[in-house]
């Protein structure tokens, strides 16, 4: 089984790799780090590149604390039956459709956004974190949950038998031991956020562009995936743009893979 | 071992219950005669009226899907055979020629549209009923910013932009720049089909962009253009009487000459009764009602 996975992967990248052939050919290192995008001239991919990390980075940025917080008040404050109900309500959460959180995103959120800073439109780099921190709040909240109450519980009595307070006996004992599993959790909704499609094209505004000053997130931007998912159908049979459009799948690919596999390295060595 | 033989072989007892429901006859099977109709948004609304009476006429005998993409899509999807009919609200470019050569690409005009520069509702109440094309190349350049430049309030302009390959925005920058693939540094956001830019612009309210006349209504609105002293209206009749200067014809797609019944359908759309459906659908018929 493990084989099977393990070779698809491996035809999966192959795959990408030839196809990316032909523009990395015609752009070489233009293509990681060129800023323009034009199909049929040029291709620049670092704009999709730079949408990606900043909205990634800006939603994790936004939701660890909550989602932090939120996991050590269940697994340690939240009376046990309380705490399965939160459970369950957060596993839901995490398995809603994409879409569904896109059409809430368009609906409500970009006239929040645009409201509330006073900006003259809510398609931005920031509604689009705001969206993805919600959508990812779930999964990270639930996996570092998993992670804080399996530590054993001899390590709160022992800390506790020092006369330490709870919050003490929290911050100093069992964080500390779920780290690894935290750090896990953090990884593996990284990876989810980065490869979001649908809800982040229609709230990120589509502009394949880094804005200026590079930090304003309230410009429009674009992401890989939405990028990729805007262009597909337009590019299929031509040579040069779909080639262009592997490799930027070939470069998310990687990106969510080196997020996946740091993941499952700190889950592994929590367990 | 034993428990990995016994897995097997019920993945195969599934796989041999599957094929057998869904390659049964009455089941997957559609004695239907199809059509695949691909592209432009403008096009879509059009034709998807029509296929429905047409499909109605046919008893049901045909089943006839609409999708959407684009023109670029459109005449991409005839081309490669992915679609009978293409639906393309410009015409074929020279590059798209040189790269079909080998299909023997044919349009057929079912019909009239312009684009019309749309404002948001509150920047047209404000005063902003007219602008010439240098005016709107500027805002397009980003070298115009704010509508108190052109007559309008002191905000903003939200310049949204089109993806490249749609058809209304080679139509647009054609007669803009001069020049169909012109790039618009000045763009703030930049949108795919008609639907998708209409509600942009509606939510905005400072916000300007390029429509179907068909897309038009009281929050997003369609302004004059100045030519010389002359505002043209973008209105049905200035387009049927070729004055409005941003016009083009709404184009079927096709691969060699249409047969059977994807003939028939073209047909049906020129026909008096289709081309009533295209004025129906807020376009100005180009073959007699």
């Amino acid at each position: 089984m493990a084989f099977i996975s393990l070779a698809t992967v491996v035809m999966l990248f192959a795959f990408l790799v030839q196809q990316s052939l032909s523009v990395i050919a015609a752009e070489k290192w233009n293509f990681l780090f060129g800023l323009d995008w034009w199909a049929g001239e040029t291709y620049g991919a670092l704009p999709m590149i730079y949408g990606s990390l900043m909205v990634t980075g800006l939603a994790l940025i936004l939701v660890l604390p909550l989602a932090l917080g939120g996991a050590v008040f269940t697994s340690e404050y939240l009376p046990a039956r309380y705490r399965l109900w939160i459970k369950g309500l957060m596993e839901l959460f995490a398995g809603v459709p994409g879409i569904i959180y896109g059409l809430l995103g368009v609906a409500l959120l970009g006239g929040w956004v645009k409201n509330t800073f006073g900006l003259i439109d809510g398609n931005t780099l920031l509604t689009a974190a705001l969206l993805l921190g919600i959508m990812v709040l779930p999964t990270i909240m639930t996996l570092a949950e998993d992670a804080l109450h399996a530590v054993p519980g001899q390590y709160r009595d022992t800390a506790f038998s020092l006369g330490l307070m709870k919050w003490q006996v929290v911050l100093s004992a069992v964080i500390p031991k779920a780290l690894p599993g935290i750090a896990g959790a953090v990884f593996l909704g990284l990876g989810r956020a980065m490869g979001e499609t649908i809800a982040v094209m229609l709230v990120i505004g589509g502009l394949d562009k880094i804005p200026d000053p590079w930090f304003n997130v309230f410009a429009s931007g674009q992401s890989i995936p939405s990028k990729l998912g805007r262009e597909a159908a337009e590019a299929i049979g031509t040579d040069l743009q779909w080639s262009a459009l592997m490799a930027l799948g070939l470069t998310l690919f990687l990106m969510v893979m080196i997020l996946t596999f740091m993941g499952n390295f700190f889950l592994k060595r929590a367990q | 071992m034993k428990q990995v033989f016994f897995r097997i072989l019920i993945s195969v007892v599934f796989f041999i219950l599957f094929s057998a429901v869904s390659l049964s006859p009455g089941f997957a099977e559609d004695r239907r005669e199809k059509i695949q109709v691909v592209g432009s948004t403008t096009v879509l609304p059009l034709v998807t009226r029509a296929a429905e009476v047409f499909a109605e006429e046919k008893k049901d005998a045909v089943a006839i899907t609409v999708n959407s993409g684009g023109s670029g899509v459109g005449i991409h999807s005839s081309a490669t055979g992915r679609a009978d009919i293409g639906m393309a609200s410009r015409e074929i470019s020279n590059k798209e020629r040189e790269r079909f050569k080998n299909s023997d690409l044919k349009t057929i005009v079912v019909g009239r549209d312009a684009v019309a520069c749309v404002v948001s509702s509150e920047v047209y109440a404000a005063g902003v009923k007219a602008l010439s094309r240098k005016q709107i190349r500027d805002i397009y350049l980003g070298k115009i910013k704010n509508w108190k430049d052109v007559g309008g309030p002191d905000r903003e302009i939200v310049v949204i932009d089109k993806e490249r390959h749609r058809g209304t925005r080679h139509v647009f920058m054609q007669y803009v720049f001069g020049d169909e693939n012109a790039r618009a540094p000045g763009a703030r956001l930049v949108t795919g089909s008609n639907n998708e830019e209409q509600s942009k612009i509606a939510q905005s309210d400072a916000a300007i962009g390029m429509l179907s006349l068909a897309w038009i209504n009281e929050d997003v609105v369609g302004i004059a253009i100045l030519e010389g002293d002359e505002a043209i209206e973008p209105t049905l009749e200035n387009v049927r009487a070729n004055r409005f200067p941003i016009s083009r014809n709404l184009n079927f797609v096709v691969a060699g000459e249409p047969e059977g019944i994807v003939r028939e359908f073209v047909d049906f759309i020129i026909s008096p009764k289709g081309q009533k459906m295209v004025k129906a659908s807020g376009y100005v018929p180009v073959h007699p009602l």
